[in-house]
This record gives C-alpha cells, structure tokens and sequence, in this order.
C-alpha cells in the first residue's frame, strides 16, 4: 500500500497542472474597454508582459502603406516623462528585453523582466498608449532606418522580393496585397501628421489586449494594470477593415529576375480563415505538407528526389481576413522553377484525388497537439499563444482548437483540397537569377 | 517586421550571452556526475511542463577537419541521422516526427551537437534514437552522396545572404593559418572532394564517450535518466588514442580591407579581430565593454549611427569566444552611399573607447542588463540544455554563472578603459564590405 501511494504522489507531483493551467487564466475588460488576460507561472521570478494592438497592414490604405510599421518604430522615440532613447535603456537597466513586430493584422509589444519589475513596465506601456510624442524630427531620422530594413528584408532578398510581388497581384481589393513594411514610395512620403492621426485612432485601449504571464499574483498585477492603464479615456472604436477580396477568375503570375543563386517559386491560393469550418483541415494539410522530414514536400522533393534544395507550405490559421495558402521550392542546381511549379501541383492534385494515410494524419495531430505542449515551456511564448486566440475570437478557443483539429478526417482534406486548390485561383511567382 | 533585428549569430553568440552571468546564488543548476566511461551526465529537473530536451555534445567539430577537407566535420553531423544500424534516415524521421518531437544533429567550429526535443512520455523513444544515431550511424554512401550536392547547393545558396558572405570573409582575415579562418560548411570544391570513408574515420577519431556530454532538461529525474542513459551509453568504450590537439591561432590576424562585389542596395560591412576568452581575466571587462560600444538599443553605436543618424537598421558589437580561440567583431548594413561615413564612425566610436572611461551610468547599465537578463536566457528546457553543454565543454564549473556574475558586477570604468585601449584600437582590425562597389 505505502508503495502504490507514493508511486501516486510521484506521479502526480511530476505533472503537475503546469501544461493545462488555461483554467487559471484571469480575464477581464477594463471600464475603458482595455482586454487583460493574466496567467500565472512561478517557474522563474520572471515575466513576460505584452500589449497587442488590434492594428496591422490591413488597416492602411493605399498611398500610406507601411505606417502601422512605421509608428511601431516610433514607439520607442519617446513620450513627455519618458524621453526618446529611454525607455530601451530603463528596460536594459532592469535587466529586462524588449522588441516589437507588426504584421498584416497586429502590432504587438513586448518586455521580458524580471517578475519584481513589472510596476515599471506597466507603467511605460500605459505612458506609450497615450503620451507617444512623434517628434518630427525623431520621425526624419527613423524613416531613414526603416528603409534601411526594407532595403534588408526586401530589395536585397530574393525570397522576400519575389514575396511582396506574388502578394501584390494574389490580392486586388484587400489591404494583404500590400507589404507589412510599405513601399518604398509610401515609407518616403508618410506624414508626421498622418502617423499622429494613425497613432491617435488606433492605439486606444479599447483596441487592445494586454497579456502577461510569469511570477506574480493575478489580483495584483489586474489591479496594478487596472490602477495604471484605467485612466486612459476610451476612445472611438477604430473604423472596420470593409475590403473583401473578389473570388479569383484565373490564374495569375508574375516573374523577377534579381542578382540571386538559385531561383525561386512560389504558389498562393486564397483560403478561407479560421472563421470557416475549413480551416482546421486546412491547418492538418498544411503540416502533412510540411511538417518535418517525414512531410510529403520534404521527403519527396528534397529527400528522394532532390529537386528541391529546400520546399515547404505555409497556411495562415490565425488570419484575421481570409489569406493565402502558400507552397513554396528553391530548386536544386540543374533543376528549373518549371520543374518545381509541376511537382508543387502535382502533390496538390494528388491531395484531391487520394486520401492521405492514416500514419501522415495521426502524425500531423500529433505534431500540432506537441507544438502545443512545447510552447507551454516558454513564458513568453504562452502569453503570445493566449494573445493569438484572444485576436480571433477569445482565449478560450485556444481549447477547442485541438479538439477541432483532432476531428479532421482524410475524407475532410481532400474536400478542402478540392474545394480550394482550383488552377483559377492560384498566383504563381517566380524568382530567376540574373544572369 | 521588427523594430529591432533579431540577431541570429550562430551558437557562440548564444554561449557568450548566457555564460555573462546569473542572478542570484541559488541552487546547483544542475546535477553533475562522471559515468565510467568518461561521459560527463547533467541533469536538470524541470518537471512543471511535460517535455524533455536532451543534448549530446561531442568533441567533433569542423576545427578537426584535415586540410585538404573542410567541411567534414559538418557533412558528418548532416548525414548522422540518415540512418543507423538498426533504421534507415526516413525511419528515423518518421518515428520522431510521429510523436511531435524533433532530433537534430549538427556540428560546429568545436563540436558536434545532437538534439532532442519530445514529450516526456515518448522520453524512451527518443532516447534510443539519440543512442543509435550517436553510437551506430551507418552512414549510408546514398545519404552521403546527397548530402554532398545539398550542401553544395546550400553554400551556392549562401553567396546571395551578404552577412554570410561577409562572416566568411570576416574569419579568413581574423583566423588566417587557422582552421577557425576556414567556413565550417567547407567549400563547393572542398565537399565535392568528401567520401564515406572520410566521414566513417572522422566520426570514428573524434566522437568518443571521454569528450562526450550529455544533458538531459525538463520532465525527468535525476535517477531516471542516470539509469536510461547508462543504459544506452554505458558501454561505450572509451579508445586508448590520446586526444587530438588543436594549436590556438597565432595573433596574425589581417587588418586588411577586403571589398567583395554584389549587386545590392544595401552593403554590408563587417570589422574583426582576435580577441579572449572566457579563461582569460580580460574576458568580463571585454564582454562589459563590447555592451557598451554595440550591445544593445542603448549603445554607442546603436545611438549614434542608427538613433541620431539614420544609417541603419542593424549595428551591433560582439564577442565570440570558442574552444582554441576568440573574435570580436562589429557589424552594419547601410546604403551604399553612406559606407564611408559609417566606416569613420565605428572607427571612432572604436577609438573612443580607448581614449576616454565610459561613463557611470554607461557602464551601470551594461552591468545590469548583463546581471539581470540572466533568468531570461534560461527560461525553458531547450535553453538550459544548451547552457549546460556550454559550460561544461568550456571546463568552467556548473557555478560558473554565479561567479561570472560576480566578476560582471566588479568590472570597473578603469578596466573597461583599459581593456579597450587594448582590444579596440581601430587600426588592428580586418575590414569586409559587401555590396556594389565603385
């Protein structure tokens, strides 16, 4: 008896709740209609706090692309109490790291610190939400910067060139068919007035979800958050996204040619966002793809053919609009991108006509359930995980979301296969060295 | 998008960070006990999420390659999972990935690296995969073969990515004579030249269980991986053959300035030299002042050349320490137009640090955010693994943090000075720019 009893206590000792703690998950709204989601993780006397803003390159227009970028720079320049260059240095000075991204549907900022160091925190993001100074001449010299990045990430990158350009001609009426960092154009023109009008209409706390998980007592940091970010008024509810993207008639490509190795090809084709009952099989087909080297892209083009020298697919789950689902090969030395572009259908074709087996099924589940699990190791990662969930539709879904996945049968994949993959609704790019 | 870039350095950079210093006192990191046959065993139980990481680190990095083959260490590392006595490569690949785990091997400048990543509940699964790949691979003369052609077509790829190009040109001023100067992936010529049998006599002379650590993070227990790793590496015998020696790179390092042509909006540019490590006294005031000068997004030149003027996105400093040697280098990408204004500033900005003390506060912060960020660095299994290797590798002690810690927060104005007088004269340093030239 002794035995059994502790061979239980060592059980459950060894796994704890620690992987499944989403029902410790505190939420609540501020009167200003701020979203705070804290959890709690005493592993280490750390924390990562997060504040995503409801904003992204879908909410420009055309002639002012790049600014939700732009202003994400700019947020680091300063506010009257916290002058430019300081809040890096107190983050540094606390030992703390910090950086920010933007994508097409969200600016998202973060600090992780130690977890006695979050009055600090709290304090310089709620000062940034509301006191940013957009001084015109922090926004000359920052607009010089972020050419230079995009002069990096996509004038002087192939993968990232031949990118913007299949993005731009995939989408006609949607905002996803312009780069997340701007055209080059735009980066030049913007205004110092229009990023204050921007900065002014977006970054309200009714438009965005505060996150932090680490070491501290929920009750305390919501009523630190509550005491901090509570005075900011609520403001206009940001103007909605109304573009749709028109069904697609016909195919459509585009060819670069660039100083480059290897050439490049990509496929797009639009599909349906996590608001259908699409998406989950959708999410399954894009790991069976390209999930690993036992993935059908991998094994085949890479492994036992080498055709390819790299070759994956990317399917956007979380996308607040309905996106691209995309494929992608660099063709080995020998090969040519026309090569790449029929072996990349073919495997879509195939997808329509053939259901996968029951190995590659179980193994996608299991791949996506564990990605799941490996993120729980990382403070940082959950809180963005809970953010990410939050952005589509609430934290909770983070819940169901493997339980729809686990429902996705063969017979599912080929009907989305079918139902989306059609020869008229594909871009193609392709990138060819200059010779 | 970022406002900042994530700097993506490569496994030294990793080392250096995390070996700048830890918090607080606190318990040993981990445990540490020498089984038999020589193999180094730390465990560090992390049992709040179900997961494990493992890192095998053996002593067979590029730095051993014959002359005439660079590269095998690497091809080595490649073709080590594609296929064992008892399972071929797509066995391998698929019994992990069945699971949601991942093995990985891959090696280095001074070592070979397998890692693990699973559930705690496939643990003896992913264990015997790491036991076959490490104590029999076959390496099978088909995986070889292709091996050889992709990383042939990789290095093809790698000439289009100036920070690579510019790395390499970096280390064949800064390390010339030495292996270190020579490009871990090898060349095109180099890797065409290898053969199985290459590969089977390296791994055989180089990854032996008396240079061999092994780390197990996460889920686990002290006895149960003790047992499950003497289980499967236990017999290992260890071989009568003294260990290879490696002679440390003589100081000759160029200071020459080397333009490689690319058709680029944007050039890159890349200053280096030799410089200490972790062993040397000099390293902390070296790591503490490398901070200040390009460390962070409140440095000197990140203020300077990106901040006030607007010549980049990406300026940086830092040091990398290996096994038999040590680099510090700086780096910008700007257009191509302002190249020569951003050249003068890192010299001065070099200078300066020499000339002058930094200041209070300057340094204060270096210190703290060193100090501080500590817990950071170590904040899930996979990074702690990394760090254990780390530190036993480099013989520093599992109480090396604490230490290093320690002598962080006593580097001086005064040291910094001197340090940097010594290792940051601008005219000691190889210059490589990258990009269209006039």
């Amino acid at each position: 008896m002794r035995i059994a009893i502790l061979l239980l206590l060592t059980v459950s000792l060894l796994v704890p709740s620690g992987a499944r703690a989403n029902d410790r998950v505190v939420a609540a709204t501020l009167d200003n209609g701020l979203r705070v989601l804290l959890l709690e993780d005493q592993r280490s006397p750390i924390v990562s706090f997060q504040v995503w803003y409801r904003v992204g390159s879908r909410n420009e227009r055309q002639g002012a692309t790049g600014i939700a970028h732009f202003l994400e720079h700019l947020m680091f320049k300063g506010t009257p109490s916290h002058g430019p260059k300081q809040f890096a240095r107190l983050v540094e000075e606390n030992g703390g790291q910090d950086n920010a991204f933007t994508s097409q549907d969200v600016t998202s900022y973060y600090v992780n610190i130690a977890a006695d160091k979050l009055d600090l925190v709290i304090d310089l993001e709620a000062d940034r939400m509301q006191n940013l100074l957009l001084d015109p001449k922090e926004i000359t010299s920052e607009r010089e910067v972020v050419i230079e990045e995009r002069r990096t990430r996509t004038e002087d990158d192939p993968g990232g060139f031949l990118g913007e350009e299949v993005s731009s001609i995939a989408f006609k009426a949607h905002p996803y068919g312009a780069p997340i960092i701007g055209w080059m154009e735009d980066i030049k023109r913007i205004t110092p007035e229009e990023i204050r009008a921007f900065y002014k209409m977006y970054y309200v706390p009714n438009n965005a979800i505060v996150v932090a998980v680490g070491a501290f007592r929920a009750a305390d940091a919501l009523e630190k958050i509550k005491r901090r970010f509570g005075r900011i008024p609520r403001s206009k509810v940001p103007p909605p996204v109304l573009a749709i993207e028109p069904a697609q008639n016909g195919e459509r490509r585009v060819t670069v040619k660039k100083q480059a190795e290897l050439p490049i090809v990509y496929l797009a084709w639009h599909v349906p966002n996590q608001q259908s009952d699409d998406a989950p099989a959708l999410e399954v087909l894009s790991t069976i793809l390209s999930g690993g080297r036992a993935s059908r892209l991998y094994r085949d083009l890479v492994y036992q053919r080498q055709l390819a020298l790299e070759a994956g697919g990317d399917y956007s789950y979380f996308s607040i609009d309905p996106n691209l689902f995309w494929f992608w090969a660099t063709p080995m030395p020998g090969q040519t991108p026309e090569k790449l572009e029929t072996e990349l259908s073919a495997h879509m074709e195939r997808l329509k006509t053939e259901p996968v087996t029951d190995e590659e099924m179980a193994r996608a589940k299991n791949q996506l359930e564990a990605g799941f699990v490996y993120q729980e190791d990382s403070i940082h990662q959950r809180a963005s995980l809970l953010a990410r969930f939050e952005l589509i539709g609430g934290w909770a879904l983070k819940e169901s979301f493997m339980a729809k996945i686990r429902a996705v049968t063969a017979a599912d994949l080929t009907r989305v296969a079918r139902a989306w993959f059609s020869a008229e609704k594909k871009t193609v790019g392709v990138l060819l060295p200059k010779s | 998008m970022a406002t900042r870039v994530a700097v993506a350095l490569g496994s030294v950079v990793v080392l250096a960070g995390l070996l700048a210093c830890r918090p607080t006192a606190a318990a040993p990191l981990a445990h540490r006990e020498v089984l038999p046959n020589g193999i180094v065993l730390l465990v560090a139980e992390r049992p709040a999420v179900p997961i494990v990481a493992v890192r095998v680190l053996t002593r067979a990095g590029a730095v051993y390659d014959p002359a005439d083959r660079a590269g095998l260490a690497s091809l080595t590392g490649a073709v080590l999972t594609r296929g064992t006595a008892k399972r071929t490569g797509p066995e391998i690949d698929s019994a992990i990935e069945f699971v949601g785990g991942s093995l990985e091997a891959g090696a280095g400048r001074d070592n070979l690296t397998v890692s693990l990543t699973a559930q705690k509940k496939d643990l003896i699964l992913g264990l015997d995969l790491v036991s076959e790949v490490v104590l029999s691979p076959a390496f099978p003369e088909a995986e070889v073969a292709r091996k050889v052609s992709e990383i042939q077509a990789a290095i093809k790829r790698s000439e289009e990515d100036p920070g690579t190009v510019a790395a390499r040109a970096l280390a064949r001023l800064v390390f010339q004579g030495h292996p270190y100067g020579i490009p871990v992936e090898g060349t095109r010529e180099s890797v065409a030249r290898l053969t199985r049998d290459d590969v089977v006599k390296f791994y055989r002379e180089h990854a032996r269980p008396d240079t061999t650590i092994i780390a197990v993070v996460g889920a686990v227990t002290v006895d149960e991986a003790r047992r499950e790793i003497m289980a499967r590496f236990g017999s290992w015998a260890r071989p009568a053959d003294p260990l290879p020696l490696v002679a440390a790179p003589t100081a000759s390092a160029s200071t020459k300035e080397e333009t490689i042509k690319r058709e680029l909006t944007q050039t890159t540019l890349m200053f280096g030299r030799q410089a200490i490590s972790h062993t040397d006294p000099d390293y902390f005031p070296l790591a503490v002042a490398s901070y200040v000068l390009g460390g962070g997004s409140a440095s000197r030149l990140y203020t300077r050349v990106r901040e006030e003027s607007g010549l980049a996105y990406a300026v940086y400093s830092w040091v990398s320490p290996w096994r038999h040697g040590a680099s510090f280098a700086v780096s910008a990408q700007t257009r191509t137009v302002e190249v020569p204004k951003v050249v003068v500033m890192i010299r001065e900005e070099l200078a300066r640090m020499g000339r002058e003390p930094v200041a209070e506060r300057e340094l204060a912060l270096a210190r703290q955010y060193l100090i501080g960020s500590f817990p950071l660095r170590l904040d899930t299994s996979g990074k702690v693994a990394d760090f254990l290797v780390a530190v036993e590798d480099r013989g520093l002690g599992l109480d090396y943090a604490d230490r290093y810690k320690e002598r962080i927060a006593r580097v001086t104005a005064a040291d910094v000075h001197r340090v940097a007088a010594k290792y940051f004269q601008p005219g000691t340093f190889g210059l490589v720019i990258v990009g269209e030239t006039k």
